[in-house]
C-alpha cells in the first residue's frame, strides 16, 4: 500500500536550525539583569537559569537538525521564523518572573503577559506593586523592551557574524512599517547602522536624564531611573519602574522624554541621514514625517484646549501633559504624566482614537502607522475619482514616487487585519469580562484590544496607566498576549500562517 | 558644401529634396531600394552601406565632406555614424537625429560629441506648442530668439472686417506685422496694399509674437488661449508633446489606449490627467466632457486612427483639432477631412535639420505650404546692393521682408525706414528663388 503523506511546502528543519542559532544567542541577553542582580546583591539565578534554559534549547534545535539548514529560510520558512521567535523571545522574558515574580507576576499567564507586552514594547503591564519588584526584575522588563524595540532578529543580523539570512524579507517582518529604506546596499549593515543610531539615542538620553538627577534639577532620577526608562523609551515601550509612570519625575525630565518619545516615532532612517549625514532637510521633505508632526500639533492642540476649559490642568502644566499624553499614546509609547483614566469621555475619545494613528514606518512604534494612514487616505480619493471617471488612471504617489499597487494592496489588507484582530479582541474581552464581573466598560474594552494589537499599552477604566491588567480573566490576557504578538510583527507574518496555501505544497 | 546623409527614409530623402540643388550630396542607406528611388529623382551619390561600420562610411568618402547628417529612425545607429563620422571627418559639423529626449539632454550639457542634436518628438511638440499658442493658426514658426513669429492662418468666414475685405492699406492690422503672402487656391499673391484678403484664403503673416495672437483674434473671434488640450496617444510624440504644453503652464489630459503606458506616462506626469480609454469611446468622450476641450492633440500610432478621432472629436465640440501625420501622404488627406492642422514629425524634423546647411550667414530656415516657400534669416553684406535703400523703394521679386534684427532687436520696418549693413533680415521668398535673395543680400 503506497502512503499518502502530503508534502509539507515549509522547510521545517531550516526554520529550526535559525530559531535556534537566534535562540542560542538571545539567551546572552539574561547577562544584563545578571550584573544588575550583582550590582544590588539580588539572587542572580533567576536570569541565569532563564538564559541557560533559552541558550540550551537553542543549541539543541541547532543539533538535531542538519549543520548548516539555515541556509535554506526562504519567504515561507521567513514567516515562521520570526512569529516563532517572537513567542519564544516572551518565553524567554517570563521565566525570571515564574522563578521570582511572588504573587504579582509569579504565574505562568501573568508571567507570559508580562514577558509578551516586554518583547513586543507594548507596555500593558499586570504589576500592582512596583516596590515589591526588585531591582534585577524591575530592569529586565525594562530591558527586554529595549530589546525587542528594533528587533531582535535585526539585532542578530547586525551583531552575529555567522548568521547569513539572505533575504530582506526576514527583516521586513519585523521591522515596523510596509517596507524598508535601505541604508545602504547590505542588509546588514542597514541592519547594524539602525542599532548603533538606536543604541547613541538610548545612552544620550540616559545621559541627559541622569545630568537632571546629577544637577538637582530631578532628585527621583537616579542614574538607574535614567537608564531604565531610556530603555523603554527607544523603543516606545513605556514600560516603567514607577507606579505613577513618568509622573513620577519632574517637569523637565518628563520634557526630555517627550523629547525622545517623539524622536522615537519617526522613522529612523530619516533619523539617521539627518544626524549622521547631516541632513536635515530629509526629513522636512518626507511626506509622512510632515504628517506625523501635523497630527502630534492637532493632537496635541486637542488635548491642551480639553484639560484647559476642564480645568483639569492651566498654564505649563497643561500644555505638557496635554502634548505629553498625545505624544506618548500616538507613538504607542504608553507612558503617562496624569491618570488620564480619570479624564472626561472627550478626551478618551481622542486619546482612543489616537491609538489607531500609530508613529512612522521605520520607527520602533506600533499601530497602522502614519504612511499606511497618508496612502490609504489617497487609494480612497482615488476610488472616488473613478467613481466619477472609470478611466482615469491616478497612480498613488509618495513623496513624489508612484507606490506599487501591490504595495497598496497589503496596506489595506493589513489595515482590514487590523481592525478584525482589534474587534475580536475587544469581543473576546468584553465577553469575559461580563461572565467574569470584571469591572470594564465598553469603551475600556475596546481600548484595551486597541491598546494591545497597536503595542500601546495602557488603556482607560481599571487599565489605566495607574491600573493594572491583573483583574482581567485569564482569557482576556491570553487574548491580549495574541493581539501584541500580531501587532508587533505587524499581523501579515502571524496571518500567512493560518492560511493553507502557506503549508500544502 | 559636401553633405553626407546617414538614412535615405522619409527624412533623409526630404533632406535631399531641399538641398540637392545647391550642394553636393552623398546619401548612404542599407537598403538598395530606397537609394534607388532617390538617385532616381536627384543628382546625388548614393552609397549602400552601414552606418553603424566605419569601414563603409570610410569607403563612402565621409572624410573630406562639410556637414555630416545621420537621420536614420534608429538612434543607436545615428549615435555610432556621428562618432565615427566625428573621427573619419574631424572638420565636418555633425548632425544627428534621435527620438530620445535624454540624448538631447545628454548634448545640452556637452556629454554627446556631435554638434547638434535634432528630436523629432521635441521638435513636433514645439511646433504644437507654438500652433496651439496663436489660436486658428495653421503653421507657425519662431525667429530671432523668439522675437519674429511666422503664421499661416487660414481665414474663414465671420473674421473680422477690420482686416477681410477691405484693401490692405486700409486694413486695421495689428502693429509690428505684414501681411507676408496670400493663397489663394494654388495662386500666391505677395500683397501691395490694394490686395484684398477675403474668406477662403489662407494667409502667411510676419510678425511680433504679440501681434500674431492680435492676428489669430481678429481671424478667429471666438478662439480664446488654449488651456485645456486633450491629447490622444501617450506614445513617444504624446509624451513629449504633453510634457512640452505642461511646461508651460497648459492643463493637459491625455487619452491612452495601452493600460501600461498610461501608467507609465501617468506617473511620469503628475501634472496631467490621465485617462486608459480609446479616443473612439463615444461614451467616453461624453462622459469626461472631451467637447468641452479647447484643442486636441491626435498623436497615435496609427494615421487612420487619429484622423477617425479627430473626425469624432470634432462631432462631440472640440473646436481646434491638430492631426499627427506620420506618413507625409496622410497630411492632405487630414486637412481634406477638415482637421485643422496636420503636423508630420519626419518633416518637421527634416526642416530643422536642413537649417544646418544654408549659407552659414542664414541662421534659420522655415518651409511653408510643403516645401514651395521658405522663410530666411539672413545677414545683409555691405556689399549688398539694397543696404542704404529705403524698405518702400526695394523691388518685389517674389520675396518679403517681414522683420530685420538690428543689434539684437526685432524691429518691423516702415516704407521710410533704410536697410543697414549686418541687419538680419527675416524674408519670405518663394523656395526657388532663395538662392538668389540669399544672393542679392
Amino acid at each position: 500500500m503506497i502512503g499518502r503523506r502530503r508534502r509539507l511546502a515549509v522547510d521545517l528543519p531550516a526554520a529550526a536550525d535559525l530559531i535556534g542559532t537566534l535562540a542560542k544567542y538571545l539567551g546572552l541577553a539574561a547577562l544584563l539583569p545578571i550584573a544588575v542582580a550583582l550590582w544590588y546583591g539580588e539572587p542572580f539565578w533567576p536570569f541565569l537559569v532563564a538564559g541557560a534554559i533559552v541558550s540550551g534549547l537553542g543549541v539543541v534545535l541547532e543539533r538535531i537538525t542538519p549543520s548548516g539548514a539555515a541556509v535554506h529560510v526562504g519567504v515561507r520558512e521567513g514567516f515562521l521564523v520570526v512569529s516563532l521567535t517572537w513567542l519564544l523571545a516572551a518565553a524567554f522574558a517570563a521565566l525570571p518572573y515564574l522563578f521570582a515574580g511572588g504573587d504579582q507576576l509569579g504565574r505562568p499567564v501573568d508571567a507570559y503577559f508580562e514577558g509578551m507586552s516586554g518583547f513586543t514594547t507594548t507596555g500593558a503591564t499586570v504589576v500592582t506593586d512596583y516596590d515589591d519588584l526588585s531591582r534585577s526584575i524591575a530592569m529586565w522588563r525594562q530591558f527586554t523592551q529595549w530589546l525587542g524595540g528594533m528587533g531582535i532578529i535585526v539585532l542578530a543580523v547586525a551583531v552575529l557574524p555567522r548568521l547569513r539570512v539572505g533575504g530582506r524579507q526576514l527583516l521586513e517582518s519585523e521591522l515596523p512599517g510596509p517596507e524598508i529604506a535601505q541604508l545602504s546596499e547590505r542588509i546588514r549593515s542597514t541592519a547594524r547602522r539602525l542599532w548603533v543610531l538606536y543604541a547613541a539615542l538610548t545612552l544620550a538620553e540616559t545621559l541627559l536624564l541622569a545630568a537632571l538627577g546629577w544637577l538637582g534639577i530631578d532628585d527621583r532620577m537616579t542614574p538607574y531611573e535614567a537608564l531604565a526608562h531610556a530603555f523603554t523609551t527607544l523603543p516606545t515601550g513605556g514600560f516603567s519602574t514607577q507606579a505613577r509612570s513618568v509622573e513620577a519625575f519632574s517637569a523637565a525630565a518628563q520634557w526630555v522624554i517627550l523629547l525622545f518619545v517623539a524622536v522615537s516615532g519617526a522613522n529612523f532612517v530619516l533619523t539617521y541621514r539627518a544626524l549622521f549625514r547631516r541632513r536635515p532637510g530629509v526629513l522636512v521633505r518626507d511626506e509622512e514625517f510632515r504628517v506625523y508632526i501635523a497630527l502630534i500639533i492637532v493632537a496635541s492642540f486637542a488635548l491642551v484646549v480639553q484639560l484647559w476649559s476642564y480645568g483639569i490642568a492651566t498654564g505649563e502644566e497643561a500644555v505638557r501633559t496635554g502634548v505629553f499624553q498625545a505624544v506618548t499614546i500616538m507613538t504607542s509609547t504608553g507612558y503617562a504624566t496624569a491618570d488620564f483614566a480619570t479624564w472626561p469621555f472627550l478626551s478618551l475619545l481622542t486619546l482612543f482614537a489616537l491609538m489607531f494613528v500609530g508613529g512612522s514606518a521605520g520607527s520602533t512604534s506600533g499601530g497602522i502607522k502614519v504612511v499606511r494612514h497618508l496612502l490609504l487616505g489617497k487609494v480612497l480619493r482615488r476610488e472616488l475619482d473613478q467613481t466619477v471617471s472609470p478611466e482615469i488612471v491616478v497612480p498613488v504617489r509618495l513623496n513624489g514616487s508612484p507606490v506599487d499597487e501591490r504595495t497598496l494592496r497589503a496596506i489595506a489588507a493589513f489595515i482590514l487585519l487590523y481592525v478584525g484582530f482589534w474587534a475580536l479582541g475587544a469581543a473576546a474581552i468584553a465577553i469575559e469580562s461580563a461572565i467574569g464581573d470584571v469591572d470594564i466598560g465598553a469603551l475600556d474594552a475596546l481600548a484595551i484590544s486597541a491598546s494591545a494589537v497597536g503595542n500601546v499599552g495602557p488603556s482607560f477604566g481599571i487599565t489605566g496607566p495607574m491600573g493594572s491588567y491583573q483583574p482581567l480573566g485569564d482569557v482576556s490576557k491570553l487574548t491580549m498576549v495574541v493581539l501584541m504578538w500580531v501587532g508587533r510583527l505587524e499581523i501579515i507574518p502571524v496571518a500567512v500562517l493560518l492560511t493553507r496555501n502557506y503549508w500544502r505544497v | 558644401m559636401r553633405i553626407f546623409v546617414i538614412g535615405a527614409g522619409q527624412v533623409g530623402s526630404t533632406i535631399v529634396e531641399a538641398l540637392h540643388h545647391d550642394h553636393t550630396i552623398m546619401v548612404l542607406d542599407t537598403e538598395l531600394s530606397r537609394l534607388s528611388a532617390i538617385a532616381n529623382r536627384y543628382d546625388v551619390a548614393t552609397f549602400e552601406g552601414d552606418g553603424t561600420s566605419q569601414h563603409d562610411l570610410a569607403a563612402a568618402g565621409i572624410k573630406d565632406v562639410d556637414l555630416v547628417i545621420a537621420c536614420t529612425s534608429r538612434d543607436e545607429v545615428n549615435l555610432v555614424a556621428g562618432m565615427f563620422a566625428r573621427r573619419e571627418a574631424p572638420r565636418a559639423t555633425t548632425v544627428i537625429r534621435t527620438s530620445n529626449l535624454e540624448y538631447v539632454d545628454l548634448w545640452r550639457v556637452g556629454q554627446l560629441d556631435v554638434d547638434f542634436v535634432v528630436c523629432s518628438e521635441l521638435e513636433t511638440a514645439h511646433a504644437i506648442s507654438r500652433i496651439i499658442g496663436v489660436p486658428a493658426a495653421r503653421q507657425t514658426d519662431v525667429f530671432a530668439e523668439g522675437q519674429v513669429q511666422i503664421v499661416e492662418f487660414d481665414v474663414e468666414e465671420g473674421a473680422s472686417s477690420d482686416v477681410v475685405g477691405v484693401p490692405l492699406r486700409e486694413a486695421k492690422a495689428p502693429r509690428d506685422s505684414k501681411v507676408a503672402a496670400i493663397i489663394r487656391e494654388s495662386d500666391t499673391l505677395l500683397p501691395g496694399g490694394e490686395d484684398v484678403i477675403g474668406p477662403g484664403d489662407r494667409i502667411v503673416v510676419i510678425g511680433s509674437p504679440q501681434a500674431a495672437k492680435e492676428w489669430g483674434a481678429l481671424l478667429a473671434p471666438g478662439a480664446a488661449t488654449v488651456q485645456d488640450v486633450v491629447i490622444f496617444g501617450a506614445g513617444r510624440v504624446g509624451g513629449t508633446i504633453a510634457r512640452v504644453l505642461l511646461g508651460q503652464g497648459i492643463g493637459v489630459r491625455i487619452v491612452e489606449a495601452s493600460k501600461e503606458r498610461a501608467l507609465q506616462v501617468a506617473e511620469a506626469l503628475p501634472s496631467a490627467r490621465v485617462y486608459n480609454a480609446t479616443g473612439i469611446d463615444p461614451d467616453f468622450l461624453e462622459r469626461e466632457r472631451i467637447g468641452q476641450a479647447q484643442a486636441a492633440v491626435f498623436a497615435m500610432r496609427d494615421d487612420a486612427k487619429n484622423l477617425y478621432a479627430a473626425s469624432l472629436a470634432e462631432v462631440h465640440g472640440v473646436p481646434f483639432t491638430i492631426g499627427i501625420a506620420h506618413e507625409e501622404v496622410s497630411v492632405a488627406a487630414f486637412e481634406h477631412a477638415g482637421i485643422d492642422v496636420s503636423v508630420n514629425p519626419r518633416g518637421v524634423t527634416a526642416e530643422e535639420i536642413i537649417r544646418f546647411a544654408h549659407d552659414p550667414r542664414t541662421q534659420q530656415v522655415a518651409l511653408l505650404e510643403g516645401n514651395r516657400y521658405e522663410v530666411l534669416d539672413v545677414t545683409t553684406r555691405d556689399t549688398s546692393r539694397y543696404v542704404g535703400s529705403k524698405f518702400r523703394d526695394m523691388p518685389i521679386h517674389g520675396a518679403l521682408i517681414g522683420a530685420i534684427v538690428r543689434n539684437g532687436t526685432a524691429i518691423f520696418p516702415h516704407g521710410e525706414d533704410l536697410l543697414q549693413s549686418g541687419d538680419r533680415v527675416i524674408v519670405f521668398t518663394e523656395a526657388a528663388d532663395a538662392p538668389r535673395v540669399v544672393e542679392a543680400l
